[in-house]
C-alpha cells in the first residue's frame, strides 16, 4: 500500500492506495501555523485500520517551502559566485553576493584559478550556518567551486550548497539563485523533515519516506535535504499526477484543476503533463527549479463577483462558499447552479444571491458564467500561443513548429465542475470528468514516480566527458561515441536509483546534439551533448470513489 | 519606450555548407552556451522570436535567382531571411526598441543576380529585410553599416543604384583578403553617387583605429544622412582571434561601437573565431543593443592580441580626409556625372564565386528619369550546377514612373525576340514578383 499526503491551502488530504484503487481517504482543513499537526491529523484518520508494515512508500507534499518563502521565514544566506567575465550580475539575486575570482570557460577550460590573495577577508569570516556557492560553468568544471567550498567550510559553515549540484544545465544566474534558496529554507525545511521521521517512527512506520518536487517526482528525504528548493510549488504538481492516476489523459488534453478561489490550467501530450520550458521564479527570482507547462488563475467555485465598468468580474477574492451552501454573497458557484450547469446544496439561495444583481437571474447568471469563461479561455490560448512560439534552433523545428491542438478538456477538483462544462462549450472541446477528482492532489503524491534525470557532455578535443549531476569529470575512453555516451548516462543514473532506493524505471532520451569540432579545416573531434532520465509519471493508475469531508 | 532588445536567435544546427567548412552546424554553438549560461534570455530587457520562413517574392525583392531562386537556396535560407523579417516586424510594431537577428546562414556577398553560392552566401539577408521594411511599412531612407571585416560586395551591388540606401562597409583593405573589392572609388552609380561608402582598413587595425574612423567620419555621415533606420550587418570577423581574417578588434571594441551605433536591428553576418570571439562578441552587442552594462565582457585570453601599428590610424585619418570629401560633395559630383553619362550609364563587371568556381559576366545600364529611372542586367555565368546560363533582366524599383516600367517592359520584349538569352525576366522590387518574359 501507498501512502500519499497533500497539505493543500485550504484542506490537508491523505490518501492510502491499494492494488489498484483508493483504500482510505481523508480530508482535515489546514493549520498554516502547524502543517505538521494538519500532517498528522489527516495521516491519523487513514492509518485507523491499516496494518502500517503494509506501507511501502510515504509521499508527502507540504507546503513548507512554499509558505517559508512566501512569509520570508528564510535564513540569511552568504553567496558567493565566480562570474568571471560577462554581464554584470548586479540585482539578479536576492542578496548581493561576495565576488570570488576565478573563471571557466564554455569548453569547460579553467581560464583563472581563484587568486586567495585577494580575498583574504573571505577566508578569515566567521560563519554559521548554511551558505551558497555559484561559478560560471561550474557545470562544465566545478573545480574552482568545490575548491571555495573547501574554504567557506574552515570558516564554518555547516551546509554549503553548489549551484553545480542543484542543477546540471547551463543558466548560471538560474543555478546561483537555487543555491541561493536551497540555502535560504535548508533550516526549515531540515526541522520538518526531522519532525515527520519522528512523528512516523512514533507510529510504527517504516517505510521509506519521500518528499514531492515540482516537476513532479519524488526523493528520498535524505536527498531531498540537499536540494530542499525543489520541494516548492508541489501542490499543482501533485494535482497534475493526480490527474495521471485518476484520467490518463492518452489524447492531447487541457486540465482545469478548479478548487475554491483558483483553478490550475496544465497541457497534456501522450499521457503525460507537458513540463515547462523554463525552471520556476521565485520570489521574481529565476531559478532553475522544473516545473509543469501550467498557469494558476485566480477564479474557482467560491470566487466572488463584482460589478465593473465592463461588466461582471470572478474572483480573485473569495469570501466564503456559495450562497448555496449558506455563504454570505453570490460566488461562481451560484451563478452555475442559477445558468443550469450544476446543482447542489439550495439552488433557490443561489437564484436569490444571483438576484441581487437586478435583472433576470437566469439571464445574468449566465454573463457571469460568461465572464469566468472568458477568462480561462484567454488564458489557455496565451499558454497555446507561448507553446506554439518557443525557440527553435534547428531548420527542421522551424518547419515542423511546436503547435499544441488540444482535443479534449479534463475537469478535476471540487470547485466547479460546471465551469469545465462551460469552457467546452466555449472552446468547443469534449469534456471528461473522473470519478474521484476530490482528492486528486493526495493521489498524486502517493502515486508519484522518483524523477531523475540527468546530461552528460562529453568533448573528446579537451578529452573528457562530465555528468554535472556527479560532479565529477572523467578522462574519456577511446572510441567515444553517441551509443557509448547513453551507455555510460543510463548507466550512473540506474546507480543513482539503487543509492536512493528508487524502484527499478526504465530510461529514456530527453535531448542529445552531436558535434564535429573542427580547427582550420580539418576534424578536431565531437561533442557530445545529452539528457536522459528515469521515466517520469506516476507509478500506476487508479480507480478513484468520491469522498465524504 | 524602454530600452528593449528583440533578439531572434537562430544557430540552424542542422545546416551546413560542407563538413569542415567554417559554415557549419558548430559555429553558434558556443555563443548558444555562452548566451544559455549568461541568463540572458531571461533578462526583461531581451524578449526571444522565433524565426519565421520568409515567402519566395521576399527574397524576390532583392534577388533575382538563376533558374529560379527557389533552386538554389535551402529551407535554412528562408528561416535565416526570415529571422530578419521577424527582427523588422518586432521593432516596427514598437514591440521592442531594437532587434538582433543573431541568424545563419549570413547574406552580404550575395548579389542581386544569384547563379550560386559565393563567400558563403546565397541570399541577402539585409537586402531583402531593407525591401521589406519599404514595401511593408514604407520606410524610405535607410543605412546599412557594415561592420564585417569582408567588404559587403553583394550588399553593394544591390544598392548600388539606389540613393536612399545609404551603405556604408569598412573592411580589412581588399588588396588583402577576400572579395578584393571595397575601394572608396567605388562610392554608387551617378543616381546614388556618395551613397556607398567604403573603408578598406589596414590589416591589424584594432578599437583604437575603428573608434577614431566612426567618430571622425562614420558618425557624421550617419547624422547628415538622416536615416529613418540603421542596420547593422553585424559581421564580427573583425575580431582579434577570427582564422580568416587580420584585424585586432575586442569584444569591448565591438560592443562600444554597437553602443554608438544605436542600430534599430543588427543582423549577424561573418565571424569564424566560433570559440574564442563569437561568445563574447555576442554577448557583448547585445547587451549593448539592450541598454545594459557591457563593461564586464572581456575574453579570458587577450594573449593574441597585438599592439595596432601606428600605420592603421595614419589610413584612418586619410580616410576620414578623403571619404569625408566625397560624401560631402555628393551633390555637386552627382550632377556632373549625370550630365556626363547622358541618360544612360553603364558597367561591365566579372564576378566569382568562390564556393562553386563559377564566373559570370554582366552589363549593368541604368536609365535615368526624374522618377529615378531604371536598370537592366545582362547576365552570363559558366559552371553553375545548372550548367552555363545567361539571361536578360529588367529591374523596376519601387518609385518608377509608368513610363518607366513601359520601357523597361518593351526593352525586356525586343531582348527576347532577339533568342540571345536563356532567359528573359522583369524584377517588380515592390512586390517580388518575377515576370518571365
Amino acid at each position: 500500500m501507498l501512502l500519499g499526503i497533500d497539505v493543500g491551502g485550504t484542506f490537508t488530504d491523505a490518501v492510502i492506495i491499494g492494488e489498484q484503487q483508493v483504500v482510505f481517504q481523508a480530508k482535515v482543513p489546514t493549520n498554516h501555523d502547524d502543517v505538521l499537526a494538519s500532517i498528522l491529523q489527516a495521516l491519523d484518520r487513514v492509518l485507523n485500520d491499516i496494518d502500517v508494515k503494509k506501507l511501502r512508500r510515504v509521499v508527502i507534499s507540504s507546503t513548507i517551502v512554499t509558505n517559508a518563502l512566501t512569509e520570508d521565514k528564510v535564513e540569511p544566506v552568504f553567496l558567493a559566485v565566480m562570474t568571471g567575465p560577462g554581464m554584470n550580475v548586479k540585482g539578479k539575486f536576492p542578496v548581493e553576493p561576495y565576488y570570488v575570482s576565478g573563471y571557466v570557460d564554455h569548453r569547460g577550460k579553467i581560464t583563472a584559478r581563484t587568486d586567495w590573495s585577494r580575498h583574504r577577508d573571505l577566508l578569515n569570516r566567521k560563519g554559521s550556518g548554511s551558505c551558497a556557492v555559484s561559478g560560471k560553468f561550474s557545470v562544465r568544471e566545478p573545480q574552482n567551486e568545490y575548491l571555495l567550498k573547501q574554504e567557506l567550510k574552515k570558516c564554518g559553515y555547516q551546509k554549503i550548497f553548489l549551484g553545480s549540484e542543484l542543477s546540471g544545465e547551463l543558466n548560471f544566474i538560474r543555478r546561483t539563485n537555487s543555491a541561493y534558496f536551497a540555502a535560504a529554507v535548508y533550516k526549515v525545511f531540515a526541522k520538518f523533515c526531522e519532525k515527520v521521521q519522528l512523528a512516523l517512527a512514533q507510529r510504527d512506520i517504516t517505510a521509506p519516506v519521500h518528499i514531492l518536487k515540482a516537476d513532479g517526482g519524488t526523493l528520498p528525504l535524505e536527498a531531498a535535504l540537499n536540494q530542499p528548493v525543489e520541494a516548492v510549488f508541489t501542490g499543482p504538481a501533485a494535482s497534475v499526477l493526480g490527474i495521471e492516476a485518476l484520467a490518463a489523459p492518452e489524447r492531447n488534453s487541457i486540465s482545469l484543476d478548479v478548487g475554491g478561489t483558483t483553478t490550475d490550467i496544465a497541457f497534456w501530450e501522450h499521457g503525460l503533463p507537458l513540463m515547462a520550458k523554463k525552471g520556476a521564479v521565485l520570489k521574481g527570482y529565476p531559478t532553475a527549479v522544473r516545473s509543469f507547462h501550467m498557469r494558476s488563475i485566480g477564479i474557482g467555485g467560491d470566487s466572488r463577483i463584482t460589478v465593473t465598468d465592463e461588466g461582471y468580474k470572478v474572483g480573485p477574492l473569495r469570501e466564503g462558499p456559495a450562497a448555496a451552501v449558506g455563504g454570505p454573497t453570490a460566488t461562481l458557484s451560484d451563478a452555475l447552479i442559477t445558468a443550469g450547469y450544476v446543482t447542489f446544496g439550495d439552488t433557490e439561495k443561489s437564484r436569490q444571491a444571483i438576484a441581487a444583481f437586478g435583472g433576470n437571474p437566469g439571464e445574468e447568471a449566465e454573463k457571469i458564467v460568461q465572464a469566468a469563461v472568458r477568462v480561462i479561455t484567454d488564458t489557455v490560448n496565451e499558454m497555446l500561443a507561448d507553446w506554439a512560439k518557443q525557440p527553435v534552433y534547428t531548420v527542421d523545428d522551424v518547419i515542423r513548429g511546436t503547435k499544441f491542438v488540444p482535443q479534449q478538456l479534463i475537469g478535476v477538483g471540487g470547485g466547479a465542475m460546471g465551469l469545465v462544462h462551460a469552457v467546452g462549450k466555449a472552446m468547443g472541446l469534449p469534456v471528461e470528468i473522473p470519478a474521484g477528482a476530490m482528492v486528486a492532489n493526495a493521489v498524486g503524491a502517493a502515486l508519484a514516480r522518483p524523477t531523475l534525470s540527468a546530461g552528460l557532455r562529453a568533448d573528446t578535443t579537451e578529452g573528457f566527458y562530465i555528468i554535472p549531476e556527479s560532479g565529477k569529470r572523467q578522462t574519456l575512453p577511446h572510441g567515444f561515441n553517441m551509443k557509448k555516451a547513453e551507455a555510460v548516462l543510463t548507466q550512473w543514473l540506474q546507480q543513482q536509483a539503487e543509492r536512493w532506493q528508487l524502484p527499478a524505471q526504465e530510461t529514456e532520451l530527453i535531448s542529445s546534439e552531436h558535434f564535429r569540432t573542427i580547427h582550420g579545416y580539418y576534424d578536431t573531434g565531437d561533442i557530445y551533448n545529452l539528457r536522459m532520465q528515469l521515466k517520469p509519471g506516476i507509478l500506476h493508475k487508479v480507480r478513484g470513489r468520491e469522498v465524504e469531508i | 519606450m524602454k530600452d528593449t532588445l528583440g533578439l531572434v536567435f537562430f544557430p540552424a544546427f542542422d545546416w551546413m555548407i560542407s563538413q569542415t567548412h567554417p559554415e557549419r552546424q558548430e559555429r553558434l554553438l558556443y555563443t548558444r552556451d555562452q548566451l544559455e549560461e549568461e541568463g540572458l534570455f531571461d533578462c526583461e530587457e531581451i524578449k526571444e522570436y522565433r524565426p519565421r520562413l520568409a515567402q519566395i517574392n521576399d527574397l524576390q525583392r532583392a534577388h533575382i535567382g538563376m533558374p529560379a531562386i527557389a533552386r538554389l537556396i535551402t529551407p535554412a535560407h528562408l528561416a535565416s531571411a526570415g529571422g530578419c523579417l521577424t527582427a523588422a516586424d518586432a521593432v516596427m510594431r514598437g514591440e521592442v526598441k531594437r532587434a538582433f537577428a543573431l541568424v545563419r546562414p549570413p547574406g552580404h556577398h550575395a548579389m542581386r543576380v544569384v547563379h550560386g553560392i559565393r563567400g558563403f552566401c546565397t541570399v541577402n539577408i539585409e537586402a531583402i529585410m531593407v525591401e521589406y521594411l519599404r514595401s511593408k511599412y514604407q520606410v524610405r531612407k535607410i543605412a546599412v553599416v557594415d561592420t564585417d571585416v569582408h567588404h559587403g560586395d553583394g550588399s553593394q551591388d544591390v544598392f548600388y543604384h539606389d540613393p536612399d540606401t545609404l551603405y556604408i562597409s569598412f573592411h580589412q583593405d581588399g588588396r588583402t583578403l577576400y572579395p578584393g573589392t571595397g575601394f572608396p572609388e567605388e562610392a554608387g552609380s551617378p543616381g546614388a553617387w556618395g551613397t556607398n561608402i567604403n573603408l578598406p582598413l589596414l590589416p591589424g587595425t584594432g578599437d583604437e583605429g575603428l573608434h577614431r574612423l566612426y567618430d571622425g567620419l562614420i558618425s557624421h555621415i550617419l547624422e547628415d544622412f538622416q536615416p529613418e533606420l540603421i542596420i547593422n550587418s553585424a559581421g564580427q570577423d573583425n575580431h582579434f582571434s577570427d582564422p580568416l581574417a587580420s584585424m585586432s578588434v575586442t569584444a569591448q571594441g565591438y560592443a562600444k561601437l554597437a553602443d554608438k551605433l544605436q542600430a534599430d536591428i543588427a543582423v549577424l553576418e561573418g565571424g569564424y573565431s566560433i570559440e574564442s570571439a563569437l561568445p563574447y562578441v555576442n554577448t557583448g552587442i547585445i547587451l549593448a543593443m539592450a541598454g545594459m552594462d557591457y563593461s564586464k565582457v572581456v575574453e579570458p585570453d587577450l594573449s593574441m592580441l597585438r599592439v595596432q601599428d601606428k600605420r592603421c590610424n595614419q589610413r584612418v585619418d586619410q580616410l576620414i580626409e578623403q571619404v569625408g570629401e566625397l560624401y560631402f560633395s555628393r551633390e555637386k559630383t552627382k550632377k556632373q556625372l549625370l550630365e556626363k553619362c547622358g541618360g544612360v550609364w553603364r558597367r561591365r563587371k566579372g564576378i566569382y564565386y568562390d564556393e562553386e568556381g563559377i564566373r559570370e559576366q554582366q552589363l549593368e545600364a541604368v536609365h535615368y528619369c526624374s522618377c529615378g529611372g531604371y536598370f537592366t542586367i545582362q547576365t552570363a555565368a559558366e559552371g553553375t550546377r545548372f550548367g552555363d546560363q545567361s539571361a536578360f533582366i529588367a529591374c523596376i524599383p519601387r518609385y518608377a514612373c509608368a513610363k518607366c516600367r513601359q520601357q523597361a517592359h518593351d526593352e525586356a520584349l525586343r531582348e527576347k525576340k532577339s533568342g540571345r538569352w536563356q532567359y528573359v525576366f522583369v524584377q517588380n522590387i515592390v512586390d517580388g514578383f518575377i515576370e518571365t518574359v
